[in-house]
């Protein structure tokens, strides 16, 4: 019988002489040691057979691993006949080395071990009681397994001796105060290689951070990161900002979106954590925007105000630094995303002809608010032919239709930003934004005849919807109209719009939030 | 000249304790945690039959989490404390 599958057996062997154990057992007779644990199944199987054999007046002890109580809880409730001692501290079990439990030591008159054994054996148990000179206590066909392997022997569990860590509070209101760091080397060069992403930061002095908190309580927690949950309290989100190069003034738009950023929909956990391309984008609304100086024209996705840049890196350095997810650690993204340096922009409603998103979801026009929505890169679409919102929009619709993956469908949302001049041309046209979302839906689709192979999203095409588009079968890129977010903007000149891609959507990967900002 | 910095970083202590590893499977109770990623199922038959044909595994349970993109749910997990070892299983 091979009881032991993954080390060897070091077990004590027959010809060894027994280390000696108790005083209280007879001498001149052999008796038979059996280890055992009080939440092993196979030392429960064992009980009645070493009953039986204890029943014959043969010399059976029961060496417990566990504590007193649970020894007496196990023989109480096995109905054990025979003693059974504790080896707590388990030194009985060193001495012994057993692998498993049960583990049976038959020790002969003169103090030598006769067999030793691990596991339960019912031809093994009968041998015992051979060698003991008792009938036979295993029955081959009374129901019970000819035999099962049993549980590592306790003594062989590594134990954890290392502190626990305090448990996690995910309600707490106060945190704790930042340690103070003295640095007497470069700071700039001490905060390049100890914090941050890998771009130079704004050390993050006490009375940067203080100016950067304005008063605030540095000790109120704003929320908990994910994944690792760190404590984001005023104070660390401040030096945050102060390393991002944030002015005091952001710390109104930080604190709503740290908020956002914790909201369970947003999962930033998964979206911290996953192979795929998605970051938080931070879409800024509201009278804040020229209140703090975002941009909303031209370049609005890169270098062109201070407060995209700070605010987007602030967020990024806050998810890195407080929520651990460091990207050569947790955060796994295969290919990465250059909107994890800075990815937030600015709604441009000032040159939008429609309501801006965070009126379209309830918020008063006047309201400030922050949207988070985890997306890929933008994907540019150029479309300087078309002279009407038809033929704008079924560029649009044709972009849209590869996000995540073109045969993919009914699983990820997208976000259409519609630059300037495409804006113009769909309004002039007479389409509001709700018509331009069901146009998007309505001829956004793959043609069937495109899932001729296997591939990503061949296999669930059963849960697809044929639709009809300019006379061609398809399936229906989108599941609903909600899928696809509207925003404007961009500068005035060129015919481009974009789309973002999202990462997995609904209930069981990210949904886009909205908070409101003072 | 020294210049003092606020430590902008978690400094919660995390729990790097690892749970006692297993001496031997044999005998044991072992959930198999499907993280509900496509293919996922493959892989844990397969490892469910060698678990318990080539390691004598006493017990295999297999659990599933509701998505890949969010931690288990609390009762989950409260159920696989039950089990000696889990093995929680990627895939795609």
């Amino acid at each position: 019988m091979e009881q032991c599958y993954l080390i060897p057996n070091y077990m004590i062997e027959a010809g060894h002489k027994a280390p000696q154990f108790s005083s209280t057992l007879p001498h001149g007779q052999p008796y038979l040691l059996v280890f055992l644990e009080t939440d092993c199944p196979t030392c429960r199987l064992a009980i009645p057979y070493l009953n039986r054999l204890a029943e014959q007046s043969a010399q059976v002890r029961g060496i417990s691993q566990d504590s007193d109580t649970l020894t007496r809880q196990f023989t109480e409730q096995t109905s054990v006949a025979f003693p059974v001692e504790t080896d707590t501290d388990l030194r009985l079990s060193r001495a012994y080395d057993p692998v498993a439990v049960p583990a049976f030591v038959l020790i002969g008159a003169d103090g030598y071990v006769k067999r030793a054994q691990i596991g339960f054996d019912k031809d093994e148990l009968n041998a015992i009681a051979a060698e003991m000179g008792r009938r036979p206590i295993a029955d081959a066909h009374d129901g019970a397994p000819q035999r099962k392997p049993g549980c590592s022997s306790r003594h062989l569990e590594p134990s954890d001796s290392s502190a626990s860590p305090e448990p996690l509070n995910l309600y707490a209101a106060v945190g704790s105060r930042a340690s103070r760091i003295d640095v007497s080397e470069d700071p700039y060069e001490y905060c390049f290689r100890e914090f941050g992403d890998p771009l130079p930061v704004v050390p993050p002095t006490v009375e940067r951070v203080e100016r950067m908190m304005r008063g605030l309580d540095p000790a109120r927690v704003i929320g908990m990161i994910p994944p690792c949950y760190g404590e984001a309290t005023v104070e660390k989100i401040a030096a945050n900002a102060v390393m991002a190069g944030c002015e005091p003034g952001m710390m109104d738009v930080l604190l709503p979106l740290v908020r956002a950023v914790c909201d369970e929909r947003l999962n930033i956990h998964g979206v911290q954590g996953t192979t795929h391309f998605a970051a938080p984008l931070i879409i800024l609304n509201g009278p804040i925007r020229r209140k703090l100086g975002f941009a909303c024209g031209q370049n609005v996705f890169s270098n062109v105000a201070r407060a995209n840049s700070t605010l987007g890196r602030a967020l990024q350095l806050i998810l890195r630094n407080l929520g651990g997810a460091e990207p050569d650690g947790i955060d796994m993204s295969t290919l990465g995303n250059p909107g994890k340096f800075a990815y937030c922009i600015g709604e441009n409603e000032e040159e939008s002809p429609w309501e801006p998103l965070h009126v379209e979801l309830g918020f008063r026009s006047g309201q400030s608010a922050i949207t988070l929505f985890a997306g890929e890169a933008p994907h540019g679409v150029s479309e300087h032919r078309a002279r009407n919102a038809r033929g704008v929009l079924k560029a649009i619709a044709r972009a849209l239709a590869t996000v995540w993956s073109y045969r993919a469908c009914m699983g990820a949302e997208a976000l259409v930003v519609l630059g300037l001049e495409h804006v113009r041309t769909i309004h002039r046209d007479g389409l509001k934004k709700q018509d331009v979302r069901e146009f998007l839906f309505n001829n956004t689709g793959i043609p069937l005849r495109a899932y001729d192979d296997d591939g990503e999203g061949t296999n669930q095409t059963h849960l697809y919807k044929e639709i009809n588009i300019d006379g061609e079968p398809c399936y229906q890129k989108f599941r609903s109209l909600e899928a696809i977010g509207i925003i404007v903007a961009g500068g005035g000149a060129g015919k481009f719009s974009a789309v973002i891609g999202s990462w997995a959507t609904g209930p069981r990967g990210s949904q886009r939030v909205t908070y409101p900002c003072p | 000249m020294s210049i003092t910095l606020v430590n902008p970083c978690n400094e919660r202590k995390l729990s790097s304790a690892h749970a006692p590893r297993l001496q031997t499977l044999a005998g044991k109770s072992i959930a198999l945690l499907d993280i509900s990623k496509p293919g996922g199922n493959l892989f844990l038959d397969r490892l469910e039959r060698l678990l318990v044909e080539q390691y004598a595994v006493a017990h295999v349970t297999r659990e599933i989490k509701p998505t890949f993109t969010k931690p288990a749910p609390e009762q989950l997990i409260e159920k696989l404390r039950s089990v000696d070892a889990v093995v929680e299983a990627l895939a795609d």
